[in-house]
């Protein structure tokens, strides 16, 4: 394509179409561009060397080449470490390209760790996995700042994850709660929002837009303890805030497939509610003591700032539409405490809450002409119908009858839609 | 910011990422250098850490030590002083919840009290004996062999004792290095 426009420039200028001045700018326009196209495949081509090659040099190392002396083993041990060091101080002192910034970040980051993890091994010390991998952590996190690297933010983020579902679900005997993953989260945060102030439209910053609500979500089981059952409702607030953070406008102006916040935020909410929509789910063997349990507190500072954050929305005036998404966590918390006392009235409410989201989707998809949404909501009706099909007394024919007139309404209102957005691409042609 | 103030920046980053690995050695030669070897009966098993290779997990058999007081606490800190038995193995001389006057003790954690039999339960921490990855599994099969001839436990891991801290430095099966003794067979 490009070429091709370049190709007709001498033929456009011959022509008078476009003066010499316009070709030349044209030409330069696209000169700039390929040369930075080749630049960032580099970069993802040297990032992925320097990982595979770090993370060969660990495996090589575990291998334990017993045969060595324990200080050939010791040099040996520091020797990724050295030439990780000299190639990202040479990145530096040169001012060297991003690439070459990526690719040596990444690899001094395996180094610091496969450098621990040897003299751990030669000295047989005893392994802690998650106080390992704190201090490989912690010894890589100012890379992030001095490289400006994304990648190293990346293994960042992949790694505090590691160790908070390390520390946290209990792979050891005793479960400890991960709060220097917080901690940990809070020091990369800078990156990105600098990322999200400079960089709104890059690849990196969507990247980051999935991979922290990602990692947020995986790791916030591990601060739960004994109260289990309150996770249920931490989550659902969880949800809700990321629903909230979605309709910031720095995400919610972008495309919904760089929105990582809205799409976690609604599906999670949905999927949960399928979860309580379940009677069983609602036995929960509470007391007293919930009310001074850690979990609460979390609980309790989760919904102040997903409320918060709702408030503020509102303020700005950045909420044009709300929808019943944006209040799901208050209703699910009223529902949840009541629910302690009653568990089949709260059963209902999940179950018409979740009817309800489903019909508002279908309603926001058909006011858009937007198939996808509209998809969706008619998704969310199934699947608590289907969730219905496993635990209800229902006869066949009442169920049968369910499943082919949803179906039949899958049919009718996509063709009513397409009929729709047919009439009106007419009336405007 | 200038390339230079970034670079002294990563300088002190070198360092620090320098001086926890030879910080680590440096314990660890100290603990071998100028502590006591004990030799501890134990049992090897055969598991791997995803980043540091094979290793054989160590069943050790002073595991508990006598005590009328009831009231250790699980996770709590204990120090046991160290003797030897007349075959030359160590065994437990006394625990206590203080630090002892004793050169030669270790500091660990308490499992828990067995009231019955009267006994707080611990583990030893040194339990992870690193290998070839070909040799972890042998070592393993070579004790179980080893533990048919005559003498009771012939396996025992060597240890240096000082302040608190141990090192293991080896673990050998009829006074034969481990890894050495599996090649042999």
């Amino acid at each position: 394509m490009k070429s091709k426009i370049i190709d007709e420039l001498p033929e456009l200028v011959k022509n008078q179409v476009i003066s010499e001045e316009i070709a030349l700018r044209i030409r330069n326009f696209y000169q700039s561009q390929q040369s930075d196209a080749p630049g960032k495949l580099f970069t993802v081509f040297g990032v992925l060397g320097a990982l595979l090659v770090g993370l060969g040099i660990i495996l090589i190392l575990a291998h334990n080449w017993d045969d060595f002396s324990r200080s050939l083993k010791t040099f040996l041990a520091f020797l990724p470490l050295i030439i990780g060091q000299f190639l990202v101080g040479y990145a530096i002192l040169k001012k060297k390209s991003s690439t070459w910034k990526e690719a040596s970040g990444t690899f001094l980051f395996f180094a610091v760790g496969g450098s621990i993890a040897l003299v751990s091994q030669i000295y047989n010390i005893p392994g802690d996995l998650s106080a390992y991998v704190l201090i490989w952590i912690v010894l890589c996190l100012p890379l992030i700042y001095l490289l400006k690297s994304h990648s190293v933010a990346i293994l960042h983020t992949v790694f505090s994850t590691f160790y908070a579902c390390s520390l946290g679900y209990g792979f050891n005997a005793a479960p400890q709660v991960p709060w220097l993953y917080l901690l940990l989260m809070v020091l990369m945060l800078p990156h990105y929002v600098h990322l999200l102030k400079q960089h709104p439209q890059a690849n990196m910053t969507s990247i980051f837009n999935w991979l922290v609500p990602l990692s947020v979500i995986i790791t916030l089981g591990a601060f739960l303890e004994r109260n289990g059952d309150l996770g249920y409702l931490m989550y659902v607030i969880l949800f809700g805030l990321f629903y909230s953070v979605g309709k910031i406008p720095a995400f919610h102006t972008q495309k919904l497939r760089r929105n990582g916040y809205l799409i976690f935020g609604s599906f999670g909410t949905i999927i949960l509610l399928l979860i309580t929509s379940f009677n069983g789910i609602w036995d929960f063997k509470m007391d007293a003591a919930v009310f001074t349990s850690r979990e609460f507190y979390i609980t309790s500072f989760l919904f102040c700032l997903s409320s918060g954050l709702l408030v503020y929305l509102y303020r700005k005036q950045w909420l044009k539409r709300t929808n019943l998404f944006h209040f799901v966590f208050i209703i699910f918390t009223v529902v949840f405490f009541s629910g302690l006392a009653n568990g089949v009235m709260a059963t209902i409410a999940v179950n018409v809450l979740v009817l309800a989201l489903g019909l508002i989707t279908i309603k926001i998809g058909t006011d858009q002409f937007h198939f996808g949404i509209l998809n969706y909501g008619l998704l969310i009706i199934t699947a608590l119908i289907v969730c219905r099909f496993f635990d209800t007394d229902m006869s066949y024919i009442i169920r049968g009858f369910l499943f082919v007139s949803v179906g039949i309404g899958f049919f009718f209102t996509n063709y009513v839609m397409l009929k729709k957005k047919k009439s009106i691409l007419k009336s405007n042609n | 910011m200038k390339a230079i103030y970034i670079f002294l920046l990563f300088v002190v980053v070198v360092l620090a990422q320098i001086f926890v690995p030879a910080r680590m050695i440096y314990d660890q030669e100290n603990v071998i250098a100028t502590g006591t070897a004990y030799k501890f009966k134990t049992q090897p098993v055969d598991p791997s850490d995803p980043f540091k290779g094979k290793y054989i997990r160590l069943n050790y058999d002073v595991n508990s030590a006598p005590s009328n007081d009831t009231t250790w606490i699980p996770s709590a800190p204990i120090y046991i002083t160290l003797t030897t038995d007349e075959a030359g193995f160590a065994m437990v001389k006394a625990i206590s919840k203080e630090v002892p006057g004793d050169l030669d003790y270790l500091e660990l954690k308490a499992n828990w009290y067995n009231a019955y039999e009267k006994r707080v339960e611990f583990s030893l921490p040194f339990d992870e004996f690193y290998m070839n990855e070909t040799k972890a599994y042998d070592a393993e099969v070579a004790h179980a062999n080893a533990q048919r001839d005559s003498v009771p436990n012939n396996t025992y891991a060597l240890v240096y004792v000082l302040n608190g801290r141990a090192v293991l430095d080896n673990v050998f099966i009829n006074e034969v290095p481990i890894g050495d003794y599996v090649e042999k067979r």
